[in-house]
């Protein structure tokens, strides 16, 4: 089985899994606990949550915050900081965003959505021009998690700053956390991450922030995260988490060169007469978005499933919802056949060129039949 | 005192010869609905007890008899042996605090000294007298308390009447196969005729890989809603990709819905006929979509060789039908938004009137029989 759907979720490392797994059979403390067990677990949370934050940012100016998930980050962000003028966001936004923003929306605040460039990043003078001096929080979504277009977070950051130095800037980094190299500039309040996309396991996220910025938690309960999110942490995730990230990190750059070639593979193999490529060539190498048109994404998935190759079709988390086709890809200006027939592939550092090799061969095979059913 | 279920029967009393095996029918349908709670349930005269039952169970039976058809009601009672201060202790717990009430009785035994009217006065009296917060009114009372005296020197005693889901016992109408899409109505349509005392099995057409797996699931979950009706139910489920396929390469494709269901048709009369089915069961309302016409009808009918097709929703308007798969509790699962294989290859203008030698002229281009064969060596038979 060839696994091309790392962005909705990433195998586990199994490594890191072993190590973890005392923090699950005999250290299996709360935390929040006085005894030297629980204890000696605060003492380490506290120095897992600096590693993570050091990863991408310094602990002095910021910290980290562990959530249950990317989604909860997203919406800790949204509800902590846009509470009052408006709030800036982009239709290129993960539902995490997108939906909590819409909620947003229904409690009383004004919410302006930023149109998408054609590749599905965003268009920043556009953004720009949304924000006033009433703005209270900007949310940009890093990598965009269905065509892979990278954001350029740390100039829309500073210029969002420069525009209104008031408002919060906020960016989803789920899909570029321990994958596209980048550090933390000033001009940053949020930022949410992920665990389970990059060897971790799933229900554990974090969401980064500024060190003396204040945000109402949206959880109550017995105070831990410094207040900010209630709830007995969860020591074995967090510790995947961390030993995933550190690893990822070591060799990140090695890894983004590496699923480059991967992605340059694929893009090269994949017949252009059946596939138009989405994803802009200067985006993340993590994802590679393809359409083809006249047959649908679904189809495709299942027949691929069959021969022993998932990947998916826009986002994972959206693929339910009653709307057929994608948001982010409709925004991106493509038109509703070719939008029917999205395949999202996403790669891992431990994918081989080989299985790429032979994902292009079966998704020709069948879409090529397919076209030729359905003509 | 005990604590019994008393439960009434619907038609069945107005069985003539026959009549016991309706009853024995009935019996083991309930007997099934229960398994895994202890109980036993005995035959009192035109109507059932169930006995012997632990208390904390009460509620999950009520539950489950709520599904048996062949119930008219049910009442929870309290059993006491027929003497008048037993009834009266009874009479005394199932009473409410306050409000204003009556005392009804029913003397089955004759040989019982005090008649029915005092009967109720007596006990009255004396509920009377224990409390002052109650009243009289026997036109419009909020409560009313019933006494029934058995022959065998039992009397029961209870408050309230449950509305059971009546019909007939399932498995009394022979049995018919349901034609399951994963909409709102077929469910409906299934659980009108096994009302009526059928049983069903299911047959559920998927278009794998143009449709997804969430949604065969969906139907498996819709059929097992229902066996909890028909008692034990199987659903049979068929692919009808390629039949699909051929159609879109070779016919007009507005035709495809129309043609679809002539085979449809045909694949669930051989497996009907097959399963020991004797009728097909469709979940189709007169004019409710574009293929649902009379020509329609008359077009997916004329292939059907030799069994019925009961259409039991064809005079339901949607929202009646809503109501009713509300009721039954299949509509959360319906209306999940997964494709079922009649919207793949939907054509822009579906034929309404299909005119049969249209029809027919456009089938004419398909292998008809290796189709169908094809898709029944697809059979997949899930039991629930």
């Amino acid at each position: 089985m060839i696994y091309l759907d790392n962005a909705a979720t990433s195998r586990p490392d199994a490594e890191c899994l072993k190590t973890a797994e005392k923090y699950l059979l005999s250290e299996f403390y709360n935390p929040s606990a006085l005894y030297a067990g629980g204890y000696n677990l605060h003492l380490e949370l506290k120095q897992v949550r600096r590693n993570i934050l050091s990863l991408i940012a310094d602990d002095v100016n910021f910290s980290l915050v562990f959530t249950s998930c990317g989604t909860e980050a997203d919406n800790q962000a949204l509800f902590g900081g846009g509470r009052r003028g408006n709030v800036v966001t982009t239709l290129g936004e993960h539902s995490a965003v997108f939906s909590a923003a819409n909620e947003l929306k229904q409690r009383g605040i004004e919410v302006r959505f930023a149109n998408l460039n054609c590749d599905g990043s965003v268009n920043a003078e556009h953004l720009l021009s949304l924000i006033d001096d009433k703005t209270s929080l900007v949310s940009v979504i890093h990598v965009n998690n269905e065509t892979g277009a990278i954001n350029d977070i740390i100039k829309i950051a500073e210029k969002v700053k420069q525009k209104n130095k008031y408002a919060l800037f906020h960016s989803d980094g789920v899909q570029a956390f321990g994958k596209i190299p980048f550090r933390f500039t000033k001009n940053f309040d949020l930022y949410s991450v992920s665990a389970h996309k990059l060897g971790g396991i799933k229900g554990c996220g974090a969401l980064i922030k500024r060190k003396n910025l204040v945000i109402k938690p949206y959880i109550f309960g017995g105070g831990q995260e410094a207040g900010l999110r209630s709830g007995t942490e969860n020591v074995f995730g967090i510790k995947c988490f961390e030993l995933a990230a550190l690893k990822r990190y070591k060799s990140i750059e090695e890894n983004y060169n590496f699923v480059s070639k991967l992605n340059f593979e694929l893009r090269a193999s994949l017949d252009k007469s059946l596939f138009t490529i989405l994803s802009p060539e200067n985006g993340s190498p993590y994802i590679l978005t393809v359409a083809a048109a006249g047959v649908r994404g679904e189809t495709i998935l299942h027949e691929a499933d069959d021969a022993g190759l998932i990947i998916g079709t826009g986002s994972a988390c959206s693929s339910n919802e009653k709307k057929r086709y994608s948001r982010v890809i409709l925004a991106c200006g493509i038109d509703e056949s070719s939008a029917d027939g999205v395949l999202r592939i996403s790669f891992s550092p431990e994918n081989t060129l080989e299985e790429v090799k032979t994902a292009a061969e079966i998704l020709n095979r069948i879409v090529k039949n397919r076209r030729d059913i359905m003509a | 005192m005990e604590k019994v279920i008393i439960i009434r029967y619907a038609e069945l009393h107005l069985k003539g010869k026959n009549r016991g095996w309706f009853e024995r029918v009935f019996v083991v349908n309930m007997e099934k609905s229960l398994k895994g709670i202890k109980h036993e349930i005995r035959r009192h005269s035109g109507r059932y007890l169930i006995e012997n039952f632990q208390e904390k169970d009460t509620e999950t039976i009520l539950e489950r008899l709520k599904k048996v058809f062949g119930i008219h009601s049910y009442s929870v009672a309290l059993k006491v042996s027929s003497d008048m201060d037993a009834i009266f202790k009874a009479s005394d717990e199932v009473c409410s605090k306050s409000g204003t009430f009556k005392v009804e009785t029913h003397r089955a035994d004759k040989t019982f000294p005090l008649n029915s009217m005092q009967i109720s006065a007596e006990i009255g009296g004396r509920l009377l007298d224990k409390n002052k917060e109650i009243s009289v009114d026997v036109h419009s009372p909020q409560f009313v308390i019933n006494i029934d005296l058995r022959e065998n020197n039992t009397a029961l005693v209870f408050n309230e009447f449950f509305k059971g889901a009546g019909g007939m016992p399932v498995g009394t109408s022979g049995k018919g196969l349901l034609l399951i899409s994963g909409g709102i109505d077929s469910p409906v349509a299934g659980h009108m005729i096994a009302k009526r005392g059928m049983s069903i099995e299911c047959i559920h057409f998927h278009s794998y890989p143009y449709t997804n797996m969430q949604a065969k699931e969906k139907v498996i979950e819709l059929a097992k809603q229902l066996s909890a009706y028909s008692c034990g139910t199987k659903l049979n489920i068929v692919s009808v990709t390629h039949i699909q396929e051929e159609i879109h390469k070779k016919c007009n494709g507005d035709y495809m819905v129309t043609l679809l269901r002539r085979f449809m048709m045909r694949i669930a009369e051989k497996i009907a006929l097959n399963c020991g089915a004797q009728c097909l069961i469709t979940g189709e309302s007169l004019a409710q979509v574009a293929s649902q016409t009379v020509e329609g009808m008359t077009s997916s009918n004329s292939v059907i060789e030799k069994l019925p097709v009961l259409r039991p929703l064809c005079g339901f308007d949607k929202d009646e039908i809503i109501e009713r798969s509300r009721a039954i509790g299949t509509y959360e699962t319906s209306i999940e938004p997964y494709e079922d294989c009649c919207t793949v290859f939907l054509p822009r203008h579906p034929v309404t009137r299909p005119k049969l030698a249209d029809v027919e002229a456009e089938e004419a281009k398909l292998n008809v029989n290796m189709l169908v064969d094809e898709a029944l060596n697809s059979l997949e038979i899930v039991t629930l």
